[in-house]
Formats: structure tokens, C-alpha cells, sequence
């Protein structure tokens, strides 16, 4: 009886309301299933995909003889990248770097540099040496990309694919002969060249020479050391010998710590007997003891201690994300600048492609840095530069004992050391002069 | 099942209303569209309720046994995970100190070191850690460090001493790192994941079978469901320990880089 009664139940309820019972669990199975996917779209939290981003690469040494003056330009990079992401990215886009490490090995740059471009880098920031950069060269002509490269060089170069960030000779090497023969420089004239054995110590110094001769001066001596050659006490005798009253001194990386332990242990004065660096920066100073370094001269665009409430805003924002300990100098300063100068050219042209950001970057683009207004020359894709002159302290920073009234616009190719050399990239590029033998001159 | 990953993107609420949907929906749909298929197997079978409820609570057994396994390990997975990274960072704390009392320069440049490869494990390790890839660059500051460490020469007994155990430490972060970097890949076998999902559905299936009203079988079997939905949703969620809203987190880097950058 009972199954009977169960088996009508269930069948006038089959028979009556199957198809609104069937109805309302489809569109309620319907609802539930895919109500979750329409909640997604309410909070999107899915990561960047690579298309979403713009991929830039960073080409510095972070091991090797390189790596004392290489990692903080990474780290600037990596704050300027940060900084701009955090405003909301580039063309609304978010920016992913990768930095993989050339070891200070020359051959390596090109290879990395490859991998970050094959990676999809839009641009690369990097190099410290000039053959580094030279070597890297033919990679980003090849894939039409722009490097954006920081640091002090010797000019006598000039590629569309490059953005000198830099000083060349006519803001650095010249302005500091002038500095030095001038009575505020003692009136020196018997100038020693020491420099580590690459591309921008002898062409340097070859404009250098140039300079001096034309002055009517010249060198008491010319060296060359390899990267990373820490004994200097035989130069060191060297140059006392040579009756020198300065030394100008293009050695870069860590062998400046080899010279100026050198230097100490042979007690040179430096009011007697200054060195003044071109390649010497407060993070190179950290490697060394104050009594190494007290006195001693830089030539530089940039210095921490420059006074400016720009600069102090700028030290203080670096050091609160990487440490109170760490410091700012040339090149960071310059590189900081590169990086916003393409940001604007990116914005302006609104888009990634090379041959556009090349077009913005042929109006005037300017940045206001922490170490004053820099203006990209479109000419030769060089910036203007303030040249500065630090006297080396005790708590490894500088005093600004020279400063020039205006930034310096960049000459790659001085007409003294290089005539009927010059280039603009605004109507057609370089224009050659007669071949120049370096080598030949030293 | 790399293709799912993008679960782990979604929030942790969005993700679980998700799943019990997905289940509840599936069981829903089955009844109206595959229950009168399946009721033919038990029709006219006398006291059918009853076998197929001995059968289901079999099966349940069996099945409990296996997701509460799975979640067990799930959980341990993560936990592990999250031990090796408190581990590596009070290495690295501990490595921080030794060299802290290194001479001058070396100290200072040793101590950059290692805050740097902290900022970047913070910064840039986890987001790629969350997206499932193996961070490498992490490498290359623990190359500058060792380059850097080795390059110091002890001159006295005492720095000898700090020398020795600051390689100790150093060969301790190592090895916590390495495990963490193996954790990226850590997860369930598909395996596994292939025999839950086809329990899931058995044990939806079997409930088909009951003979009940409607409604009764929406409320229950739907209750059943969301439940079986919301333990899978545990499992997935805990799964990948780097991965989703329910991961570890660089937590314990943070505070130490707080340290380092305030000192």
C-alpha cells in the first residue's frame, strides 16, 4: 500500500511539475555556475602577463673587477623602474626588468646583451667600460634598439642606437686642464697620465694631449695598467721621478683602490702631488680608508653632496629604500636621468618602436635631476653636463671646490683632437674626417 | 593542469564560491539531466535507497581516507615550505651579523650585499615564485657575495674565528635557499589530483541514485556537494605553496630588510 501511495506521489510529481522543477534547476545550476566568473571581473588580481608589460634590459657587472662600480647603477635603474611603475607604468603598462651579469668579462656583453634583447627588452640601460659598450654596439644596431648608456667616456663616437648619458672630453677631460693650469688649480702644468689599459683611458688621454699641447703644455708621463692591476707602488715612483705636480688619472673599477693604497704607503701629499680621477665616484670611496683618499681630486657631473634641495629630496628617497649606508654618484646620477629622459620620449611618442622614440628624442627633451637640468642634444644624442671638481674628505664624500656657470653642451668629436669629425643625427648623421690614429700618437 | 593555474589569481573567496558552485552545479545539472538515466539502474530494485546508501558510505570511507590524506599533505607541503623560508632568512640574519663585525670595507660591502639579495627576494623572487618560475638572479647577488666573502683574508685568531662561522651560515642560507627554490615546483601529482576529481564525481553519482522528492534531493545532494566543492578548494588552495592568496609570504624577509635598511 505504502509503495503503491509512493509510486503515485512520484509519479504526479513527475507528471506535473517535472518540466518547472527541471526548468528551475537549469537556470539555478546556470546562475551558480557561472555567477563565479562575473565576481572574477569585480577584483582583478591576475598578474601581468608579458604582454602586459614592457620588458627593459639592464646590462651591468655584478661580479668581477666591475661590480664596485656597476651594482649601484643597477640599483638605480631599479628605482627609477619601481618609481615609475608605482605612478602607474609606461603607456599605462607595467615595466619588468631582468639584469643578468656580463661577470666584467667584455666578450660577455654582447651575449647578454643579446639575451635581453631576444628576451623582448624594448631598451637596454648599461655598460660602465668603453669596451663594453663598444662590444654591445653591433648587437642593438642589429636589432634596432637603443642603449642608454651613463657613464663619463672619450668621445670620438657617435651611433643613433646610443644615448650618451655621460660626460665626453670637452665637459670633463678639458674643462679639468683649464681647472689645473688656473691659478684656483695651483697653476699646475706637468701633468702625469695614468690610466687602466682600454678604449677611454688612451682616447682620453690622446684628447687630453691634444689639449695640453694646444696650450702649449705637455704630459711628464703616459701609463697604462690592465683592469683590475692593484700594484701601483712601482708608477707610483714613477711619476715622482717624472717631476710631475699632478696626476690625471683615468684608471676605473677596483684597481683605484690598488692606486690609491699605493699612494697612501708611499706617502704622497695631495697638495704636493693630487690625483685627479675621472672614473672615481663616493661608491668607489667606500672601498677605501679616509686617510686613502683625503685631499685627493674628482672630476665629475655629480656629486651627493651638491646642495640642492632636488639632490637632498633624491639621496634621501635612495637611501630610505636601499639603506642609510648607501651613497649616490656619478654615473647614477646621469643614469637616473637616461631613464626619465626615455620614459618622456616613450610618452611622447607613444609607443615603443625605436625609430619613433628616436623621432621624440630629436625635439627637446629635458629632466630636471637631482644634479640639475639635463638636456638631451639631439645632434649627437649627448646631454649637457655640469662640470664639477670634489676635493676628496675623510667621511668618503666631496667638496665642490669647482662648479661651471652653465651645463656644458657635449662635443663627441673635439675639432683639436679629431678635425672634420662631427655628427647630427637630425640631418643624416656623421660626418667623417680623416682617419685619426690613436695608438700612433702614444 | 597548467592550464588551471589561473585559479590562483583569483581571490580566495571568488575561488572557493568557485569551486562549490562547480560542484553544486554539476550535481544539480546530473539531476535533472542524468538522474532519470541513472534511476533506470536501481528501478523496481527493492529497498534501492538502502544499497545505494551501504554502497556510499563504503565509498565514502575510502574516499574521506584519500582527501583528508591529500590535504594532509597539501598542508605539510606548505608548511615545510614556510619553515625552509623563516629558515633562510635567519640565515641571512644571522649571516648579516658575522660580517657586520668584518673590517672595514669588506663589512660594509658584504652587508650591501646581502641587503640587496634580500630586496630582490622581496621584490622580485616572490612575484615570479607566486607565478610558478624559478627566480634566478637571486643567484648572481649570492655569486657577489661569495666572491666578496672569499676575497677577505683573516689576519688575526679572532677574525679567523668570525671568518669560519660566517662561511658556516653562509653554507646554511645556501642550502635553505636551494630548498626554497625546489619548493617553486612543489604540488600534488596530476595523479592524484585525476583520482579526486573522479571520486568527486562517483560520489555524486551514487547520490543521484537515491529515490527522494526534488527538492529534497537540491537541498541535500546540493549541501553534499558544496561541502565535497569546499574540500577540494582546501586542496587546490594549499596546493603550490608560493601560488594564490593561501601561500607563503615573504614575511620574514620583510622584517629583516626593515632591520637592515633602519639599523
Amino acid at each position: 500500500m505504502e509503495r503503491q501511495q509512493g509510486r503515485r506521489l512520484t509519479q504526479s510529481i513527475s507528471r506535473r511539475d517535472f518540466g518547472r522543477h527541471a526548468s528551475a534547476a537549469a537556470t539555478l545550476a546556470a546562475a551558480q555556475a557561472f555567477a563565479p566568473f562575473m565576481f572574477v571581473g569585480c577584483r582583478p588580481t591576475r598578474m601581468p602577463s608579458d604582454r602586459q608589460t614592457i620588458k627593459v634590459g639592464l646590462l651591468h657587472s655584478q661580479t668581477g673587477t666591475m661590480a664596485i662600480s656597476e651594482t649601484s647603477l643597477r640599483d638605480v635603474e631599479l628605482f627609477a623602474f619601481e618609481q615609475i611603475n608605482a605612478s602607474g607604468g609606461l603607456l599605462g603598462r607595467q615595466i619588468e626588468v631582468w639584469s643578468p651579469d656580463p661577470k666584467s668579462r667584455t666578450e660577455l656583453y654582447p651575449k647578454r646583451a643579446r639575451e635581453l634583447l631576444d628576451w623582448g627588452a624594448a631598451a637596454l640601460f648599461g655598460c660602465w667600460t668603453s669596451s663594453s659598450r663598444k662590444a654591445v654596439l653591433p648587437v642593438v644596431e642589429e636589432h634596432d634598439r637603443l642603449l642608454f648608456y651613463p657613464v663619463q667616456y672619450e668621445g670620438n663616437e657617435s651611433s643613433s642606437h646610443v644615448v650618451y648619458g655621460g660626460m665626453v672630453p670637452n665637459q670633463q677631460i678639458m674643462p679639468v686642464i683649464d681647472w689645473l693650469a688656473s691659478p684656483a688649480g695651483g697653476a699646475r702644468k706637468k701633468i702625469f697620465l695614468l690610466g687602466s689599459d682600454y678604449v677611454f683611458p688612451r682616447t682620453a688621454n690622446f684628447v687630453a694631449k691634444k689639449y695640453m699641447a694646444a696650450k702649449g703644455m705637455r704630459p711628464t708621463g703616459e701609463m697604462y695598467l690592465p683592469l683590475g692591476h692593484r700594484d701601483f707602488g712601482p708608477m707610483i715612483d714613477l711619476i715622482q721621478a717624472s717631476g710631475a705636480d699632478c696626476v690625471l688619472s683615468t684608471v676605473n673599477g677596483d684597481s683605484n683602490i690598488g692606486l690609491f693604497q699605493s699612494l697612501e704607503a708611499a706617502r704622497i701629499d695631495p697638495d704636493k702631488l693630487p690625483v685627479v680621477s675621472t672614473s672615481i665616484a663616493e661608491d668607489e670611496l667606500r672601498n677605501l680608508l679616509p686617510e686613502q683618499v683625503n685631499g685627493h681630486l674628482a672630476a665629475s657631473c655629480y656629486f651627493q653632496s651638491l646642495p640642492t634641495a632636488a639632490n637632498r629630496v633624491w639621496v634621501e628617497e635612495f637611501r630610505h629604500e636601499f639603506g642609510h649606508d648607501r651613497v649616490t654618484g656619478d654615473p647614477m646620477e646621469p643614469q637616473w636621468g637616461l631613464v626619465h629622459l626615455w620614459r618622456q620620449a616613450v610618452e611622447r611618442a607613444g609607443s615603443l618602436d625605436t625609430e619613433a622614440v628616436r623621432a621624440a628624442m630629436s625635439e627637446d627633451l629635458e629632466f630636471a635631476g637631482p644634479g640639475g637640468l639635463v638636456r638631451l642634444d639631439p645632434k649627437t644624442q649627448h646631454c649637457t653636463r655640469y662640470f664639477r671638481l670634489g676635493r676628496m674628505r675623510t667621511d668618503r664624500q666631496f667638496d665642490i671646490v669647482f662648479q661651471s656657470d652653465a651645463p656644458i653642451e657635449p662635443d663627441p668629436y673635439p675639432q683639436l683632437a679629431f678635425p672634420g669629425w662631427s655628427c647630427d643625427w637630425t640631418k643624416g648623421g656623421i660626418t667623417r674626417g680623416p682617419e685619426v690614429s690613436i695608438d700612433g700618437d702614444i | 593542469m597548467h592550464q588551471l593555474f589561473w585559479v590562483y589569481d583569483l581571490p580566495t573567496e571568488t575561488f572557493a564560491i568557485m569551486m562549490i558552485a562547480l560542484f553544486v552545479g554539476f550535481y544539480w545539472a546530473g539531476l535533472v539531466f542524468l538522474r532519470p538515466i541513472l534511476r533506470q539502474f536501481v528501478k523496481n530494485t527493492r529497498g534501492a535507497n538502502d544499497i545505494v546508501g551501504y554502497v556510499l558510505s563504503c565509498f565514502c570511507v575510502f574516499y574521506g581516507l584519500l582527501l583528508g590524506l591529500i590535504a594532509v599533505t597539501a598542508y605539510q607541503n606548505a608548511s615545510d615550505t614556510s619553515t625552509n623560508v623563516t629558515r633562510e632568512a635567519a640565515a641571512l640574519s644571522a649571516l648579516y651579523e658575522d660580517v657586520s663585525r668584518y673590517p672595514e670595507p669588506y663589512g660594509q660591502n658584504l652587508r650591501w650585499i646581502l641587503r640587496d639579495y634580500t630586496r630582490y627576494t622581496i621584490k622580485y623572487a616572490w612575484p615570479l615564485q607566486q607565478r610558478g618560475i624559478v627566480p634566478v638572479d637571486g643567484t648572481i647577488r649570492v655569486q657577489a657575495f661569495q666572491e666578496k666573502l672569499l676575497d677577505f683574508q683573516p689576519t688575526t685568531p679572532a677574525q679567523e674565528i668570525l671568518h669560519a662561522e660566517a662561511l658556516r651560515q653562509f653554507n646554511a642560507f645556501l642550502e635553505y635557499r636551494r630548498m626554497r627554490l625546489f619548493s617553486v615546483h612543489t604540488a600534488i601529482p596530476p595523479v592524484m589530483w585525476y583520482v579526486v576529481i573522479l571520486g568527486a564525481v562517483i560520489n555524486i553519482a551514487m547520490v543521484w541514485l537515491f529515490d527522494m522528492r526534488f527538492i529534497t534531493h537540491l537541498l541535500l545532494g546540493g549541501l553534499l556537494a558544496a561541502y565535497l566543492g569546499t574540500m577540494i578548494f582546501l586542496i587546490a588552495a594549499m596546493d603550490h605553496p608560493f601560488r594564490g592568496e593561501v601561500s607563503v609570504t615573504p614575511e620574514p624577509f620583510e622584517a629583516l630588510y626593515k632591520h637592515m635598511v633602519e639599523e
